[in-house]
């Protein structure tokens, strides 16, 4: 019953907020369409890990963010924001407690805008599918507008596109790749039209095996499968970094006999990305920016 | 049936991704360290985890006294999970083997649980003992999904629960030698197995050992399937459906029916695993996938089955 109170307080709170600065409304798209919004808020609950990314970027006030979001570059953020619940399972307790003006869900915790919606405005600011880097780009312009920052946007983005064009100049020429995911012993492949396919869409790399299917986890392959598609370059997530093993566990599962002999591997040609930049907050802006550098360094270092 | 394994056997040396036709056998030499990287490994590693889960089965299900239980609707599977997700966490550093014992040690711990909880329900109630076993390995699963959730390992943990064989190559599977090797030193027991099968009381009035047999038991399906999950993951039905269809056929004395459990076992996870490679070549189909298709038809058979005949 208690929580119920807090709740409906809560709410009453956010809507006198609203209500104050009903004077300039900024309408703002979403995953779900464009949102009419009262204003611009002084307190925001952020429950996806690129948006949190992207708004740390643009120094919006962060109140509440879920207690792991697995960002090395986001430790900063969590340990001034109040813990919020998970990624998945959002701590609605928690959140009516801050009284935020703002909810913003996403990827994980977007099945949970409406339920959030009850306690303060809630958006869905979930990136998916086609145009990975022009809808992150949208978002980032999306909450420049929401916070007053549009200058600091507009230079982040500015930095962004540059480091994508020296990235495009970088691999242009140099072979295909393919994209790896290993998780413990076993290994998928991503194609184009997977969540990391930007990589090759966005960068005009071509892929080492056309038509993969564009399964949200990838497709289990056997090294037999990498040794026969032979790429030139390799791309490397280690799903199992969280456990705080670097990129040696992914190094260790394709140090094998049918991977040697691959022309990426004989040529060094192996790019290892950060998972948590490239996938627990792909699409955040510091982290889309990250993982272009390690593309960069990759393809510099390599054959 | 030795001719069939053999047959299928030389089918499995021949299919994966890369292309290999016999014939280049003789003058290619990257065709032959294919087949020795990992066709070979491959179809090694499928036969001898088929036959020890087979086996494990069958001792399992004389020494708890119900067809219906196997490694996988006891907890024990689940037990090696929560041990492999332990020193995962607390020593990630830890090499393979490491690894195994720790999860076999686990699973050790979690099966006497069930043994002890199983003697507590009248076998007279033989349904009884796999759904308690069902429930307890829930009861276990969800600590282990709770510490994986906690720790952003879920994915992690999902690997091991659907076993495949995609990523075994020479160098990676060589432990299930081990099981297999247990599989064996079963063999030897068979009798004794059978005998306890009878219960303890007859047991006891044969002469019987009964502890020793009960603990040797427990050891070998322990360690057979910590040993199975670490390199492969989890391949359920396995343990349960060969055992049930061979004793259809040949009855309880382990002494002739365990090299034809082990037989079919290795025989049906083998067809399940090629059929696995070929449904979406060049991806894969997990083994266990395929297994657990058809695995979950034959239960449902049995259990429906059995009230047929009263």
């Amino acid at each position: 019953m208690a929580h119920r109170k807090i709740v409906q307080l809560a709410a009453s709170i956010a809507v006198a907020l609203c209500g104050a600065a009903q004077a300039q409304g900024i309408a703002i798209d979403t995953a779900r369409g464009v949102v009419e919004l009262p204003g611009q808020p002084q307190k925001i609950v952020v429950l996806d890990a690129a948006a949190a990314d992207t708004l740390e970027a643009l120094q919006a006030p962060i109140a509440g963010v879920p207690s792991q979001l697995y960002a090395g570059h986001l430790q900063d953020l969590q340990d001034k924001a109040a813990p919020v619940g998970t990624l998945f399972e959002p701590d609605y307790e928690a959140i009516a407690m801050l009284a935020p003006d703002l909810i913003i869900a996403g990827g994980r915790s977007s099945a949970r805008v409406a339920a959030l919606a009850g306690i303060a405005p809630a958006i869905d600011m979930t990136i998916w599918g086609e145009d990975h880097i022009g809808q992150s780009l949208a978002r980032l312009r999306s909450y420049g507008r929401l916070t007053g920052q549009e200058a600091r946007a507009e230079d982040l983005e500015a930095a962004f596109t540059a480091k994508l064009e020296r990235a495009r100049a970088a691999v242009a020429g140099r072979g295909n790749a393919m994209i790896l995911m290993t998780n413990g012993p076993k290994v998928s492949v991503y194609g184009a039209g997977s969540r990391f396919g930007w990589l090759h869409t966005a960068l005009d790399l071509p892929e080492a095996v056309a038509s993969v299917d564009a399964q949200t986890h990838g497709e289990a392959v056997s090294f037999e499968f990498i040794a026969a598609a032979d790429p030139d370059w390799l791309i490397i997530i280690d799903r199992a970094a969280a456990i705080g093993q670097g990129n040696q566990a992914a190094a260790v599962t394709l140090d094998n006999a049918l991977v040697a002999g691959t022309t990426a591997w004989r040529r060094q040609q192996v790019v290892y990305l950060d998972a948590a930049s490239v996938y627990v907050a792909g699409g955040g802006i510091q982290a889309m920016t990250a993982t272009l550098e390690e593309v960069l360094a990759g393809f510099a270092a390599g054959g | 049936m030795g001719l069939l394994l053999c047959l299928l056997a030389g089918i499995s040396l021949f299919v994966g991704a890369s292309p290999l036709h016999p014939g280049a056998l003789l003058s290619d030499p990257q065709a032959l360290q294919l087949l020795a990287v990992s066709r070979i490994p491959r179809t090694a590693a499928v036969l001898l985890t088929g036959a020890a889960m087979a086996a494990a089965g069958v001792i399992m299900q004389l020494l708890v006294r119900n067809k219906f239980v196997e490694p996988g609707t006891t907890g024990t599977n689940e037990a090696a999970m929560l041990g492999l997700l332990a020193v995962t966490l607390l020593t990630p550093a830890m090499p393979l083997f490491g690894k195994m014992l720790a999860a076999s040690a686990s699973a050790l711990a979690g099966t006497a649980l069930f043994i002890l909880l199983a003697r507590r329900i009248p076998p007279e109630r033989p349904l009884l003992i796999p759904l308690a076993g069902l429930v307890y390995g829930g009861v276990l699963m969800a600590c282990a999904s709770f510490i994986a959730i906690q720790s952003d390992l879920l994915q992690y943990l999902g690997i091991w629960m659907s076993g495949e064989f995609s990523g075994i190559l020479a160098g990676r599977y060589e432990l299930l030698w081990l099981a297999g090797g247990l599989a064996l030193l079963s063999y030897f027991a068979a009798d004794q197995f059978t005998i306890a099968g009878l219960g303890r009381a007859v047991s006891l009035n044969l002469g019987l050992r009964y502890g020793q047999v009960l603990g040797f038991g427990i050891v070998t399906v322990s360690l057979v399937s910590a040993l199975v999950i670490v390199t492969v993951g989890m391949l359920p039905f396995v343990g349960l459906v060969v055992p049930n269809l061979v004793s259809r056929i040949m009855g309880d004395n382990l002494g002739a029916s365990l090299p034809v459990v082990a037989g079919t076992g290795a025989g049906l996870l083998l067809l399940c695993d090629i059929l696995g490679r070929l449904l979406r070549y060049p991806y894969e189909i997990p083994a266990g996938t395929v297994f657990g298709l058809f695995g979950a038809a034959v239960f449902l058979y049995m259990l429906l089955g059995r009230r047929a005949h009263g």
